[in-house]
This record gives structure tokens, C-alpha cells and sequence, in this order.
């Protein structure tokens, strides 16, 4: 029986002038004990269906047709005060940003017992205990101590379990959880989807788990909602979605998946063009501008949801009938290793910080890797490994404590402040927030000028040419020179930011997460592009992110790192097929496939947090965390190998013959 | 924390002595000269030539300076002839009226201004916010003696409540047996601080409302009140509490003004008259008083901040 029933739910959210039809029609139902899956790009509307479920829109947002159904009252119908209670007793919400979703000057115990205190009257005393005893049940470490503490005290996992325990202690029936992993690294992610599963079954609650990523729908969701622009374009039983979707949408973001593409060589599918703008009138199906199946009837008439099977609707003129296959681990092959001179090798590098009389923070200790020309270098790791420093330092936007950076044969620490500039032409970064690392007052045109009359490359003409065939080579108009970056989408910005990293005419760019903020449909097209201008322009690339199919998919070798250190470095396949450190299997394993008959082992699991890089361990610095640690994890394991290197006393296997010089 | 405090310290003491060395140098380039001022227009050269050399006043300015820090370590901040008595004793005297002033009015402003600034922020853009912000831009444009002057004219003239001028008590009990006279100087003064509050309140409160925290709260099935007052509020007054220390010096020359329109005698008064008389022993304590204040204000308000704040104590406990 359902729990939740959404019928016929439109929202708007005001403008100054019309407003966004952020919901149209939406009809949904959530039965208890099962996790709904809502999966759709930013501005699909998932977000707002919950929203509109919790009474939580933001300024202007109205809830303008329809019934909220839950347990057979329509919610919208009830008193103000009644429909508090019943979002505050019977539901309960999990955030995006666990860093920012609790009050900073609150102690946890207050934040998470604060519903009971004012749903149940329940004294401060026993608040406190419930609170505590909840923690413990999320699996907070030392529970006792942390609910006096205040949030800036955690760490980012530790806080979203701090959230979901403000969200279980008023035992709800239904939980929400709105990309609840997406500002995790994947270990955390694989620990706290772990934990929102089993707290369903033991309270047999029904979970909407929201989410842009098709990887965690597929493990975790008993059934899917696919969302576009405002509807429900499809919905089906998960196993049946990710074997046979009906709707093209649905079918392009699997394809514009990393690990959807048909060996190393395989462009990824991009689906061109950008969502509609919802204050606009649209008739027919919403997503025929972009879909390359689309034919004058599905512009010209609304297509409602027909039914493919007992539990599976869309809305679909041209339905697909062929089954999306993936790219079954360690189908790819590798690129023949270029086998020119390295444009980057970096040795013995160090970065250590002062903490203010507390010691040290080894940020990267003894790094040593070679990036060749035309290849691509991947580095994978959790946030605070140290993989955006060796990027910045790569870049000379910081000093190394110690350690060589060779560029194109030169010692960058040899030279002189100015040669060192100049030298900077030949490193260019990319960033992961485009718009953040532009300067919102300045035209595209001068962001793209900029760098050329820092180094004084040409005259005013000449730059201006250069700069017009900039915006060619990344596929924007030449109009857009004349407009400011708030003006572009997300997708656009990372190829203004590619344009200006190219200016220089670089040999080597470090792009540091140049997708992570992207949709899939619009990561596919910058992760195409940036594949076209390397094989154009001979560039080399060190790749920095934290998703392990992006990375696969554009590098040539991967090095993994781990609390500033190197603990694997190889060929991609090799490292993701046939990984030899425990912690990059363990990395690999918390990826959520797509796949979803794809169960993850629960043997290679890691636990915990990573440890403070401050004092950081001695010898192995993983063993804290390692399944396999002994004694001798104390002494320092050397980077060991022929082309696949690993850094460990007891590699998980062999280095495979093909890797072998 | 204590290494803390003791830079801070540090820093301030610096601050202070340059503040001295500064009004020092000022004061002793004005035209016409203290001698003239205290002997009158009937003295002789030879009369004011003595009365410098007596008082050092002939000597270099550095030495004069030397001898000044001098004499202030040693607490002494010299000797008025003009009111005949120490310039010590002439501050200790009207300090305490100053302070009742300018604490009764701030006291005022916060009460006033923390409930203005929430009600705009949570009524952002709407009349209420409109109507509020449309006084508080008149308030902060009006003049202070302009304002004092209409206060005057309203509340003892035309409508005779409240006395034209302050209590002219000699000691402090006395200014306090007079409460109705202190009415008009205190909520003349409060007015332009209740306009600079709620501002500060109204920003501080829009930018937390917005913060994800909020939305937390509400999903918990918090009423309104609760989630502005339990959650919002604390978070959002931050900013007022810099304002308080950064702002109570600040008082001081709105002091000045009140303290003459409305007679009170304390130190704007004091300062004002010592202006008027070249009284230089006077302005060079009241100003190293208020450079004392600003500095001390300033730390006041960080260490208040830490106290308050759970993110900054624990950053100054490690630094």
C-alpha cells in the first residue's frame, strides 16, 4: 500500500515577472518499507517534488495544483500547525551539504533531539539520552562525546550522520534524502547509503532518495523515477530500467555515462543543446529538442505516460526497443603508451604547511610521477589527500617544502622569478567552479585577452584572432565575447575556462575536477571536448577528480593517493581492473555501478575517516584503515613496479605481464 | 587564549602611544598658544616668554614629548590651569556622566534595533521592511544637533514633558536622581545608533535566513518563531556585537554634541570647553582616553565574539 502519493503536483516558483513551472503534473507513489529512486540533471524538478512534500520551497514557491497524499490525507488540505506536526513526526529530511544543513553555533545533541523536545515534550534530560542513543545508531564514533559538540567539530560524513539522526529520532515513516552522498567522497557515500539501507529495513520506512547519479539509483532504489524538465518522463522497477528503458532521455543519460563508452577510443554520447526554460509556454514532449529520435508529432502533442509493464511507465513516442549494454569491467584496452620524452616529471615532492605551533601538515610527501607528452595523467583520491596540491604546485601557484618539478627539461626551482613566468606558459590550470575563477565584471573577451597581455604575446590585433579562434576550438559562437560569465551555463563556463587555458598555447594543463559540478549529459560533452583538443594540439593533461570512471575514461595512466602519498601509479585498465594497493580496490568497490546486477564485495570496504594529515602515520600511512595491515605496515612500503607500480608490503595481486617492460 | 590576549595587549598599548604622539604633534602646530589663553591678551612677551620656559613649552617638541610619556607612565596627565585642577581629576569627575549617556542610549538602540532588524528580514521587501528602512536612511541623514534641536522644541516647548536641558548634578548620584532630564539627551543619541543596529541586524538576519540551517530547522516541523528565534537569531547577531565595541568610542563625538546642546556636563562638554580655551593638558588626556577606549572596544568585542561563537573560541584556544 502507499505511503506517499503524489497526484497531479504542479509548483511555480514566483518571478518578478511570471513565473517557473517548476512541476507539472507530477504523479508518484512511495510504498512503505521500499526506496524510491528520483534520478534527473539539475533543473529537473526532483528536488522541488520533495520540497513541495515537505513544505520546505523556497521564497515564491507555491504548491498550484494537485494532492499530496500521505497515508490517505491529502496534506495541503490540513491546518498549518497539523501539518507541521506531521512533517516533523512522521518525516524526516536529509540534506545535500552536510557542512552547511546544521546550525553552527548548536550542539548536536540540541539539533538532533530538538524535534522530540518540541513534537513530544520530552525533558531536556532524556532528550539528551535519546540523542545519544540515535548517534550511536547512525554509527557516530564516541557518541557520548560528540553530542555535546559543535558541528565544525566533525567531518563532512560525520555530520551527515548527525543529520540522518535528526532525521530518525523522531522515527519517521518516510525518510527524504536529497543527494544526501553527492559532497562525499565515495567511501563516506558507500558507508552512508549502506546506513540509510539498513535503517530502512529496521524501521521499515519508506526513503526517497534523490540523486543525479545513475550509479547510486542502480544499487540502492527498488524502484525509479526519471525526471525532466519538470515531469515524470519515465518510471519503472529498478532492475527493469537499467534493462530495458522505454524512454530516450532515460536511454541518453545512460549512454552520456563514462562507462557507457565502447572502449578507450569511444567518444561518450553528449546530449547537445540545454534544458527548456520552464516560465516559457512548451508544448509536446519537453525533451524532443534534444532528443535525435524526435519527429514533428512529439513537438506538436503532449504525450502522456503509457504502460509498458505492470509497474512501468513512460512517456515516449519513439520508445527504445534496443537494450543500453556497459561496458563490462575490464572490456577496455590500453592506448599504446606514448613513448616520447616526459613534458612533466616530478620528484621526491613535498608540501608541508605550519599549524601554528601544533606541528605540521604533510600535505604531499614524496611524490615522484612523469607525465608524458600527449598523455594523460589521472590522479584519484579522497579530499585531502593531497591531489589538489600536487595540482598547484604542478602549476607554480605554490612553493614545494622540498622535492623537483622538471619542466620540459627545466628545474622549475632553478630559475629566476622571471623565467619562472615565463615558464608558466606552459602549465595552465583548469578549474572545477569556472564561474567562481572568473572575474564576474570582466567580459569573456578580456578573461580570454588576459593571460596574452600578461605574457605579452602578440599585439592588440593579434590577440584578438587568437582569441576568436579560442572560442572556435571550444565550440561557442564568436557573439559570446561580448558577454560576462553569468550569462553561460555551467557546461559553457568549463569551456571558457578550457579557452583560457589554452591561450598560452600550453604544453600541459592541470584540469582539478573539470566536471564534478557538471550534469552527465554535459560532463560527456566537455570530457569529448577536452579528448578532440588533445589529440588536435598534442596537449598533455593531469587529470585530478574524484570519480574513478571519469578519470578511467580520460586517462592514459592513473595515479592513486592517499594522505599525501603515492600508493599506485599504472596503466588506467590496470589500475582500475587489476588494482594492486588494498585502498585503491577499496576506492574501486565504493564506486556505485549503473549496473545494477554489479554487487559490490563487502570484504574490501574501508571504515572510518581519514586520519588527520597532521601527525599523519608512520610507515604505510593506509595500514590505520587497511583490512590487511601487520607489523611490518610500520616500516615504509617503497613504490614498487614496472609500469604499474604500488606502494605496499602486500599487494593484492601481481603486476598482470602486459604491464611489464 | 592568555598569548592571545597578550598580543592583542601589545598591540594596543603601540596604537595608543602613536595616537598620543599624533594629537601631541597636532596640538603644538595650532596657532595661538596656551600662554596667551591663560595669561590673556593684557600679558607681556616677556610675561609669556617666563610662563613657557616654566612650563617646558620653550624646549624641543621631542623633548617635550619624552617628558609627557614621562610624566603618563607615572599616571600623571598633567594639570589644567585653566579649571585648576589635574586633568585626572577633571576625567574622573565626568567620565561617569559620559558613560551613563552613551550605555543608557546604546542599551536603548539594541533593544530597539534587534526587533526592527528581524521584523525587516523576516518581512524582507515588503512595506514593513520599506517603511523601517525609509526612517532609519532619515534618522542616519539627520544631523545630531539638528535632530537635538527638534527634540528640544518638541518634547519641552511645544509639548512641555520633559526638561530642555540635562541634569546639572555635580556627582553622579545627583545626574541619576534626575532621570527626566537624561530622556532627551539619551534617545537623542539612540536615534542615529538604532538606524546603523538595524541595518546591521536586517542584513545579518537576511543572509542567515537564507542559510541552509534554516531550511534544516523548518524540515523538523519548527513553528516560524522558533526556527527565527532559536535558530536564526543567535547567528544572526553576531555582527552586533563587533558593532557594540567597534561603535561605543563612536559615541563619544555624538557625546560632544548632545553634551553641549543639552548643557550636560561630561566629557563632551569638557572637551568642547577645553577646545574653546586651548586647554591643551585636557584635549591631549580625553583624547588618549578615547584612543584607550577604541582599542579596548575593539578587544572587548573579539573576546565577546569567542564567547558567544563556538567556531572562533575554538580557534582562539589554538592560536
Amino acid at each position: 500500500m502507499s505511503l506517499l502519493r503524489l497526484v497531479d503536483l504542479s509548483t511555480d516558483i514566483a518571478l518578478r515577472r511570471g513565473a517557473v513551472h517548476a512541476l507539472d503534473h507530477v504523479n508518484l507513489e512511495v510504498r512503505q518499507g521500499e526506496t524510491l529512486g528520483v534520478v534527473g540533471e539539475s533543473g529537473s524538478g526532483k528536488t522541488m517534488t520533495v520540497l513541495s512534500v515537505m513544505g520546505l520551497l523556497p521564497p515564491g514557491g507555491r504548491v498550484v495544483n494537485g494532492q499530496i497524499l500521505f497515508d490517505g490525507r491529502d496534506l495541503l488540505a490540513m491546518a498549518p500547525d497539523e501539518l507541521r506536526r506531521v512533517r516533523g513526526v512522521e518525516m524526516g529530511m536529509v540534506f545535500q551539504d552536510p557542512l552547511t544543513s546544521l546550525n553552527p553555533t548548536m550542539r548536536i545533541g540540541a539539533q538532533v533531539a530538538e524535534p522530540l523536545r518540541v513534537h513530544q515534550g520530552v525533558s531536556k534530560a532524556e532528550a539528551r539520552e535519546r540523542a545519544v542513543e540515535i548517534l550511536r545508531r547512525v554509527g557516530m564514533p564516541r557518541p557520548d562525546k560528540i553530542v555535546d559538540d559543535y558541528p565544525h567539530q566533525l567531518s563532512g560524513g560525520m555530520r551527515q550522520r548527525a543529520v540522518i539522526a535528526m532525521a530518525l529520532i523522531r522515527s519517521p515513516r518516510l525518510l527524504i534524502a536529497d543527494e544526501p552522498t553527492t559532497a562525499l567522497d565515495v567511501t563516506t557515500q558507500r558507508q552512508i547509503l549502506e546506513l540509510i539501507d539498513d535503517l530502512r529495513d529496521e524501521f521499515k520506512m519508506a526513503v526517497i532518495l534523490v540523486t543525479h547519479d545513475l550509479g547510486v539509483i542502480a544499487s540502492r532504489a527498488d524502484r525509479v523515477a526519471v525526471m525532466y524538465a519538470g515531469r515524470v518522463v519515465e518510471t519503472a522497477t529498478t532492475e527493469e530500467l537499467f534493462r530495458a528503458p522505454r524512454h530516450r532521455y532515460t536511454e541518453a543519460l545512460m549512454h552520456a555515462l563514462p562507462e557507457a563508452a565502447q572502449g578507450r577510443e569511444g567518444r561518450l554520447y553528449s546530449i547537445p543543446g540545454l534544458p527548456p526554460d520552464l516560465s516559457q509556454p512548451l508544448t509536446g514532449c519537453r525533451f524532443a529538442p534534444r532528443c535525435r529520435h524526435a519527429t514533428d508529432a512529439c513537438r506538436a502533442t503532449d504525450v502522456p505516460l503509457v504502460r509498458a509493464a505492470e509497474d512501468h511507465l513512460y512517456a515516449c513516442l519513439h520508445p527504445v526497443t534496443e537494450a543500453v549494454t556497459f561496458a563490462p569491467r575490464g572490456a577496455g584496452e590500453a592506448r599504446p603508451a606514448a613513448a616520447s620524452e616526459p613534458i612533466l616529471s616530478v620528484r621526491e615532492l613535498v608540501k608541508e604547511y605550519d599549524a601554528g605551533g601544533k606541528g605540521r601538515v604533510s600535505a604531499v610527501a614524496g611524490v615522484s610521477f612523469e607525465v608524458k607528452a600527449g598523455e594523460t595523467l589521472g590522479i584519484v583520491g579522497e579530499s585531502g589527500c593531497g591531489k589538489s596540491t600536487v595540482g598547484r604546485l604542478v602549476a607554480g601557484l605554490e612553493e614545494p617544502t622540498g622535492g623537483q618539478i622538471v619542466l620540459d627539461g627545466t628545474d622549475i626551482g632553478a630559475l629566476d622569478r622571471r623565467a619562472r613566468r615565463r615558464m608558466h606558459r606552459e602549465v595552465q590550470l583548469m578549474f572545477q567552479d569556472s564561474y567562481a575563477a572568473m572575474n564576474p565584471r570582466m567580459r569573456v573577451d578580456g578573461i580570454l585577452t588576459e593571460p596574452l597581455e600578461i605574457q605579452q604575446v602578440g599585439d592588440p590585433a593579434g590577440r584578438r584572432s587568437r582569441v576568436t579562434r579560442l572560442l572556435d576550438q571550444v565550440g561557442l559562437p564568436t557573439r559570446a565575447l561580448e558577454r560576462y560569465p553569468h550569462e553561460f551555463s555551467g557546461g559553457q563556463l568549463q569551456r571558457i575556462g578550457l579557452a583560457r587555458s589554452l591561450a598560452l598555447e600550453p604544453r600541459l594543463i592541470v584540469a582539478d575536477e573539470p566536471v564534478s559540478a557538471l550534469d552527465v549529459s554535459i560532463q560527456a560533452q566537455v570530457l569529448n571536448l577536452m579528448r578532440d583538443l588533445q589529440s588536435e594540439l598534442g596537449l598533455s593533461y593531469v587529470f585530478i577528480s574524484h570519480d574513478l570512471s571519469v578519470v578511467d575514461y580520460m586517462a592514459d595512466r592513473i595515479a592513486v593517493m592517499y594522505l599525501g602519498k603515492l600508493v599506485e601509479i599504472g596503466p588506467a585498465s590496470q589500475v582500475v581492473r587489476a588494482a594492486r594497493h588494498p585502498y585503491t580496490q577499496a576506492l574501486i568497490d565504493a564506486v556505485p555501478s549503473p549496473d545494477p546486477g554489479h554487487a559490490p564485495s563487502p570484504a574490501t570496504a574501508i571504515r572510518g575517516e581519514l586520519p588527520s594529515a597532521l601527525n599523519p602515520p608512520t610507515g604505510c600511512r593506509f595500514r590505520t584503515r587497511c583490512p590487511l595491515a601487520q607489523d611490518i605496515c610500520r616500516t615504509e612500503p617503497p613504490l614498487e613496479g614496472g609500469l604499474h607500480q604500488v606502494a605496499c608490503h602486500f599487494p593484492l595481486r601481481e603486476e598482470a605481464a602486459a604491464a611489464r617492460p | 587564549m592568555a598569548r592571545y590576549l597578550l598580543t592583542r595587549l601589545g598591540q594596543a598599548l603601540v596604537i595608543v602611544i602613536l595616537v598620543t604622539l599624533i594629537t601631541f604633534v597636532i596640538l603644538h602646530f595650532l596657532p595661538g598658544g596656551a600662554a596667551r589663553a591663560i595669561l590673556g591678551k593684557e600679558a607681556t612677551l616677556e610675561q609669556i616668554a617666563a610662563f613657557n620656559h616654566d612650563m617646558g613649552y620653550d624646549r624641543p617638541l621631542w623633548e617635550q614629548y619624552a617628558l609627557y610619556l614621562q610624566r603618563l607612565v607615572r599616571g600623571d596627565l598633567g594639570y589644567s590651569f585653566q579649571l585648576n585642577q589635574s586633568v585626572a581629576e577633571a576625567i574622573t569627575q565626568r567620565l561617569p556622566k559620559t558613560m551613563v549617556l552613551s550605555l543608557a542610549s546604546t542599551a536603548l538602540a539594541v533593544v530597539i534595533a534587534i526587533p526592527l532588524g528581524v521584523v525587516q528580514a523576516v518581512r524582507r521587501n515588503k512595506w514593513p521592511d520599506y517603511t523601517i528602512n525609509a526612517l532609519s536612511l532619515l534618522a542616519y541623514a539627520t544631523p545630531i544637533f539638528f535632530l537635538g534641536l527638534m527634540m528640544i522644541i518638541l518634547f519641552a516647548q511645544v509639548w512641555p514633558l520633559l526638561p530642555p536641558e540635562a541634569p546639572q548634578g555635580f556627582t553622579l548620584g545627583e545626574v541619576l536622581a534626575d532621570p527626566a532630564g537624561l530622556v532627551l539627551p539619551t534617545v537623542t543619541l539612540a536615534v542615529l545608533t538604532v538606524a546603523v543596529y538595524s541595518r546591521y541586524v536586517r542584513s545579518s538576519m537576511v543572509d542567515n535566513l537564507n542559510e541552509n540551517y534554516v531550511r534544516t530547522a523548518r524540515s523538523k516541523g519548527l513553528s516560524e518563531g522558533r526556527v527565527i528565534v532559536g535558530h536564526t537569531l543567535r547567528n544572526g547577531l553576531f555582527p552586533v556585537i563587533t558593532l557594540l565595541g567597534m561603535y561605543l568610542p563612536a559615541l563619544f563625538s555624538g557625546a560632544l554634541v548632545v553634551e553641549r546642546l543639552f548643557n550636560y556636563p561630561g566629557m563632551g562638554l569638557l572637551f568642547w570647553q577645553s577646545a574653546l580655551k586651548r586647554d591643551y593638558p585636557i584635549l591631549l588626556g580625553v583624547t588618549l582616553l578615547i584612543s584607550v577606549a577604541t582599542v579596548l572596544g575593539a578587544l572587548v568585542a573579539d573576546v565577546l565574539y569567542a564567547a558567544v561563537d563556538p567556531r572562533v573560541r575554538l580557534k582562539a584556544s589554538r592560536s
